[in-house]
């Protein structure tokens, strides 16, 4: 696995990585690589470069470093004890964070986090637990606590979820291993056990569409799957892509869906974005709520869905 | 040549080591070999080399020293205290739950995981069980990060904005359903304004501190939450009105459980549930029913019901 890293990852990762290893004096080398998230190939031939680095008037290397049979050692520190401070935006990202976990739910409020968010607000010189000029919303709906409880526990719940690509309600088996909000929306992911004999999957289940859940009192063994990043589904590959073309007006109705790319035209009045589609039907119901403006460019065969999406709504009002 | 990493180690541990601030000169002889000969090579490799380390945060300090030998010359050092982290003295449980806040919202960013490291923390990983997916784009995070520090220190900020050049008063960031905006006081019209902070093109300017007084604001009570519940315009038709939805199950109950049994109006026989909902924007009103499909229907106002059938009619008809 190798891959091209810029002088500036390089160096700001040493940056990091020696104050790191100063303080431990010796540290396996798959340990540091682990840490880091490089190869021990990188991180060996980082810190050899840094062993090389010598200033007069130092008789010895100005890092005193070796790596004998994958163990790092580290001799006497001279520089780069510390790690250098953090940058605004790094700090901004850090801060935002912690705030925000703060409001995610099962999180102990006055624990650990707390503590360490007014430690860091006081080095940063930044205001502590409340901040004025930053707010942070996430609301959540009552079914997360419940959830989350069954993730914490692994235990499987019987819910009653609405599927609109056809329109279905079906009773579902699922365990939940993780839950999280995404642009406003909650999600919840966990193994489907399936419906009748098909095989467990891993799905993602929007809570909104749970019309009953119920803790079944029964629980599995921890699975060991890796879960998928959330959000990540939408970025999978295999999903069908569209371009769609519409009023740049109407955007913010686009933007609640993960968009892979928007490019504006004819002096930004118009737009094309392209996005992942997860069921026709849902792209219908897009367009037909974009209305006449809108249209589908690619792929060919979604060109018509708005037409015939708005001709089955607009039957319900023909006829009451 | 020497390699660029090895070359700019041995600049910032020159500039850190140094008791006395350095001429271009001075640093090229103590780093003998590491910079191209000739002033104008050398000159130009140290001054990429002096951007670089700027970018990841390093503070270069500088001065023109006067009389001696180096007179009229720039001089450059790093000052200690100035480069390096403050002790933050995290305990390890504070330290594993800011790296867990990290990994629960998604900040998957190299900064946030920078700031990790330098905090003594590891990777952030998938370990989290409720996370919420924050939106981090480096060139919208820059943008955040110098409002952040606009809005402390009480500077006006000027950036272009659809187009149109804009000077406003910051008064708060709020991060809402995925979005960050900038909640500010537009300097040329006097009134508060909301802006989606990551449609704010190019760089944001920030004037001198102290420019303004910041009133005390309530950043959530900025806007409404609700699309439908935000006028675009001070005109007539966007008053606060009451729209008559019926709506099919299963969505029925699904809204409900989302609105509260007090928006229910009548329920049908059917299953079917009517109910009240409240609006300004009609056209957000609109969007909000068509995403019900055909299992939704407006039944009243009628300029509501009429402006469905239209919408619906000449997307049926358009080209």
């Amino acid at each position: 696995m190798s891959r091209r890293r810029t002088s500036e990852q390089r160096l700001s990762r040493l940056l990091v990585m020696l104050p790191w290893l100063m303080e431990r004096e010796s540290v396996p080398l798959a340990e540091v690589a682990e840490r880091f998230g490089l190869s021990e190939a990188e991180v060996t031939e980082d810190l050899e470069l840094a062993s090389l680095c010598g200033l007069p008037p130092y008789a010895d290397e100005l890092i005193d470093l070796f790596i004998d049979d994958g163990v790092v050692f580290m001799g006497v520190p001279r520089v780069f004890t510390r790690p250098l401070q953090l940058t605004s935006v790094e700090a901004f990202e850090l801060l935002v964070a912690v705030r925000a976990a703060l409001r995610l739910p099962g999180v102990d409020r006055d624990g650990a986090l707390v503590r360490g968010l007014n430690k860091l607000a006081a080095a940063l010189g930044e205001p502590g637990i409340i901040d004025e000029d930053v707010t942070i919303e996430i609301e959540q709906p009552p079914a997360v606590d419940d959830l989350l409880e069954a993730v914490r526990r692994v235990e499987v719940v019987g819910m009653e979820y609405w599927s609109p690509s056809n329109d279905e309600t079906a009773l579902r088996r699922v365990v939940p291993r993780q839950v999280f909000t995404d642009r406003g929306r909650w999600y919840v992911t966990g193994i489907d056990t399936g419906l009748g004999a098909s095989i467990d999957a891993i799905r993602t289940f929007r809570i909104d569409r749970i019309i009953s859940l119920e803790r079944t009192g029964e629980f599995v063994d921890p699975p060991d799957e890796e879960l998928p990043a959330p959000g990540e589904w939408f970025g999978d590959p295999a999903l069908t892509r569209a371009r769609l073309r519409l009023p740049a007006s109407l955007l913010w109705m686009v933007e609640k869906y993960p968009v892979d790319e928007i490019d504006h035209l004819d002096g930004g009045d118009v737009v094309e974005v392209v996005l992942a589609v997860t069921s026709e039907h849902w792209l219908a119901r897009l367009m037909v709520r974009l209305g006449p403006s809108a249209e589908v460019i690619e792929p060919e065969r979604w060109c018509d869905l708005r037409r015939s999406a708005a001709e089955v709504i607009l039957q319900r009002y023909d006829s009451g | 040549m020497a390699n660029p990493v090895e070359r700019l180690t041995n600049l910032l541990a020159l500039l850190l080591e140094t008791s006395n601030p350095l001429s271009l000169h001075q640093i090229t002889a103590e780093l003998a070999g590491m910079y191209p000969e000739g002033l104008s090579a050398s000159r130009g490799q140290f001054e990429r080399d002096k951007r670089l380390l700027r970018e990841i945060g390093v503070p270069i300090e500088t001065e023109v020293a006067v009389g001696g030998d180096e007179a009229g010359q720039t001089r450059y050092w790093i000052d200690r205290h100035r480069y390096e982290l403050a002790e933050v003295d995290l305990d390890d449980d504070e330290r594993r739950a800011v790296q867990l806040a990290v990994a629960a919202t998604r900040s998957r960013s190299d900064s946030a995981q920078a700031a990790l490291w330098k905090l003594g923390a590891g990777r952030a990983g998938s370990e989290a069980i409720a996370a919420a997916s924050i939106p981090n784009p480096p060139q919208l995070t820059t943008a955040l990060a110098v409002l952040r520090e606009a809005i402390a220190a009480r500077a006006a900020v000027e950036f272009e904005y659809r187009s149109a050049a804009r000077a406003v008063e910051p008064l708060g960031l709020l991060l809402r359903h995925g979005f960050w905006y900038l909640v500010a006081i537009d300097r040329e019209h006097g009134e508060r304004r909301t802006f989606r902070a990551d449609r704010i093109e190019g760089e944001v300017v920030v004037g001198e501190a102290g420019a303004f007084e910041r009133p005390s604001v309530d950043l959530a009570a900025a806007f409404p939450a609700d699309p439908k519940l935000i006028a675009i315009s001070d005109s007539d038709s966007e008053v606060l009105r009451t729209a008559l939805v019926r709506v099919d199950q299963p969505q029925a109950s699904l809204l409900e459980g989302d609105l509260g049994p007090q928006s229910v109006h009548r329920r049908g026989e059917d299953g079917s549930v009517e109910f009240s909902i409240e609006y300004r924007n009609p056209e957000a009103m609109r969007a909000w029913v068509l995403g019900f499909g055909p299992d939704a229907e407006v039944l009243a106002p009628d300029e509501l019901r009429f402006g469905v059938i239209e919408w619906l009619r000449s997307t049926l008809e358009a080209r």
